[in-house]
């Protein structure tokens, strides 16, 4: 089975055929391996979150297709034929703790799995072990999910998700409103997701440094178009054309364009806090031998 | 200075939870920029509806610019007090911008043409007059914010307080609030309270509380709090950019006396560093 995500001169018109209509997606083109972890970013309004609603088939495109592990989708597929598919493809939307609804959390992590046919005991394993998995301690399973706190809301979301053990997960802004150690949690988490389980993750995002820190692959989009898809290195080497794309740089990169500016001359544009450092350590020492 | 808010030992708690505060408190000094910091949970957001007279206080007592918070005061406190919360699709009643920012001076019976100047002029102090026409839903995050924020500045309030106001925002949405919250509040003279866990937020503030599980940790100028990235780590919030940054360049032997620099700051530092050698 081919083990890929791709898209094929993909295009989804929203409201076509009406004054209204607006390509959101135009002609998209592009190859996710498996097991790779890739950030999509760009503005709001660029496409992203679009884009990843095809993966699960939630959009069905207007034209072109989609092929997602061996699974085809075309304009025409119809429901019944994406229950494998969506099974496979896990999707945590924004603020994932708005969708929980059960009145405790092993019950309302086991609603995936059931819904999929499985047995109220294999549910409750499932459960079970995706729980341990986003660290929820056991002592919660039969509190009401309302009673948590944010952070711990989010995760049995995700718990909910994971339950149904996709092969691919995608995470659309999964810390956004999440305080610092919260955000850490949820991204060590894909990080474990990803090294230790084999998941593919997608990453929709606007923290540039969670891409620098946890990506392998960036894909940056812009009005409906894939504008480049590379390493977070090639996307962020160029901080002009970051900018032009109405997207920011990882914090290092961003104090080091400034530092360029005061007139301080580094070699290359770091990305992470270790290579600023190292940078400037350097240029400290290199200018006391001289 | 004057305290326009003062917070006497106050005791809460939600009903059948454990006390989220027990004699707290703090005072908010008029005119200034005051940042509560604290992780998820910490009671940050209670406070401001405590403030308000949203929710009511088991024991103790808020005043705000001199009004005991109460049944009899409760609105013209509220008439002293903007609130911009964490989404704004909470908060939006009006089938266009114009109308949205119109709605609390219809509530207040404001004169027509009275009205008509006062929402003209909120929305361009905000930049957002072109919008007027447009539907609250269809704009971004950031767009969202600024009509929140000309619907506060209509009622022209004493106080706005910012509720974690711009995490739901992207880096770039975020500074640009930021801007218009420090250009309004001079302007006007007002004083603003940022319930936040964004450090980079805070280190905008002249005095940062430090909150953790509903008591004040800390209490001091920005310099002061961000020097101890240890302290902030272990209440579950990260340090501002320039402190990491410190960290990893004394790692490296260069050393700071470890005092919190903001960024123009340590850029002067570093480039002083850069041309001494």
């Amino acid at each position: 089975m081919d083990q890929t995500i791709s898209f094929k001169q993909v295009t989804h018109t929203y409201q076509a055929n009406t004054p209204f209509s607006q390509d959101a997606l135009d002609l998209v083109s592009l190859t996710i391996p498996a097991h790779s972890f890739t950030a999509i970013i760009g503005h709001t309004g660029s496409g992203k979150s679009t884009l990843v609603q095809h993966i699960n088939a939630l959009l069905k495109p207007t034209s072109g297709e989609i092929d997602v592990y061996g699974r085809t989708i075309i304009p025409t597929t119809t429901n019944k034929n994406l229950k494998e598919l969506r099974k496979h493809v896990g999707m945590v939307f924004q603020f994932p703790e708005k969708q929980l609804f059960e009145e405790s959390v092993i019950k309302d992590i086991m609603f995936g799995p059931k819904n999929y046919g499985a047995s109220e005991a294999d549910a409750e394993k499932d459960a079970e072990d995706a729980m341990q998995l986003v660290g929820l301690d056991e002592s919660l399973r039969d509190k009401s999910p309302f009673d948590l706190s944010g952070g711990q809301m989010r995760r049995v979301a995700i718990a909910g998700v994971l339950a149904m053990k996709p092969e691919i997960l995608i995470l659309d802004e999964p810390t956004a409103g999440l305080d610092p150690r919260g955000h850490k949690e949820i991204m060590d988490l894909a990080q474990e997701l990803h090294d230790h389980r084999g998941l593919t993750i997608i990453l929709v995002t606007h923290q540039m440094d969670d891409v620098v820190d946890y990506a392998s692959d960036v894909i940056v989009m812009d009005r409906g178009k894939i504008v480049k898809h590379g390493k977070p290195s090639d996307i962020f080497s160029d901080p002009k054309w970051v900018y032009q794309m109405h997207l920011d740089l990882p914090s290092s990169a961003e104090f080091a364009t400034r530092l360029v500016k005061a007139g301080i001359h580094l070699k290359q544009t770091p990305l992470t806090i270790e290579k600023l450092a190292d940078e400037i350590a350097e240029l400290i020492k290199w200018e006391a031998h001289t | 200075m004057k305290d326009i808010i003062q917070i006497k030992n106050i005791t809460f708690n939600y009903p059948d939870q454990p006390l989220l505060f027990d004699q707290l408190s703090i005072d908010v000094h008029e005119g200034e920029w005051t940042a509560l910091i604290g992780q998820n949970g910490s009671g940050k957001s209670t406070l401001a509806r405590l403030i308000d007279g949203l929710i009511v206080l088991k024991s103790g007592q808020i005043v705000v610019d001199g009004l005991i918070v109460n049944d009899d005061n409760i609105f013209d406190i509220r008439n002293k007090i903007g609130i911009v919360f964490q989404n704004p699709e909470d908060q939006f009643v009006g089938a266009t911008v114009e109308d949205d920012v119109a709605f609390g001076l219809e509530n207040r019976q404001m004169p027509r043409e009275e009205m008509h100047k006062v929402v003209e002029s909120s929305l361009k102090e905000v930049g957002m007059w072109e919008f007027r026409d447009r539907i609250p839903a269809n704009l971004s995050g950031g767009q969202k914010q600024r009509v929140a924020i000309a619907g506060i500045v209509a009622l022209s309030p004493k106080i706005i307080i910012l509720d974690e106001a711009t995490s739901m925002l992207d880096p770039r949405g975020r500074q640009e609030i930021l801007d218009l919250v420090t250009k309004i509040k001079q302007e006007n003279n007002l004083t603003v309270i940022s319930i936040t866990h964004d450090i980079d937020e805070a280190a905008t503030a002249d005095r940062v509380i430090v909150v953790n599980k509903g008591t004040i940790v800390e209490e001091d100028k920005p310099d002061n709090i961000f020097g101890d990235i240890r302290k902030l780590e272990s209440i579950g919030l990260s340090a501002p950019f320039t402190s990491q940054l410190i960290m990893a360049l004394e790692k490296r032997g260069i050393d700071s006396s470890s005092q919190y620099l903001n960024d123009k700051r340590l850029i002067a530092w570093i480039k002083q560093l850069v041309s001494n050698k």
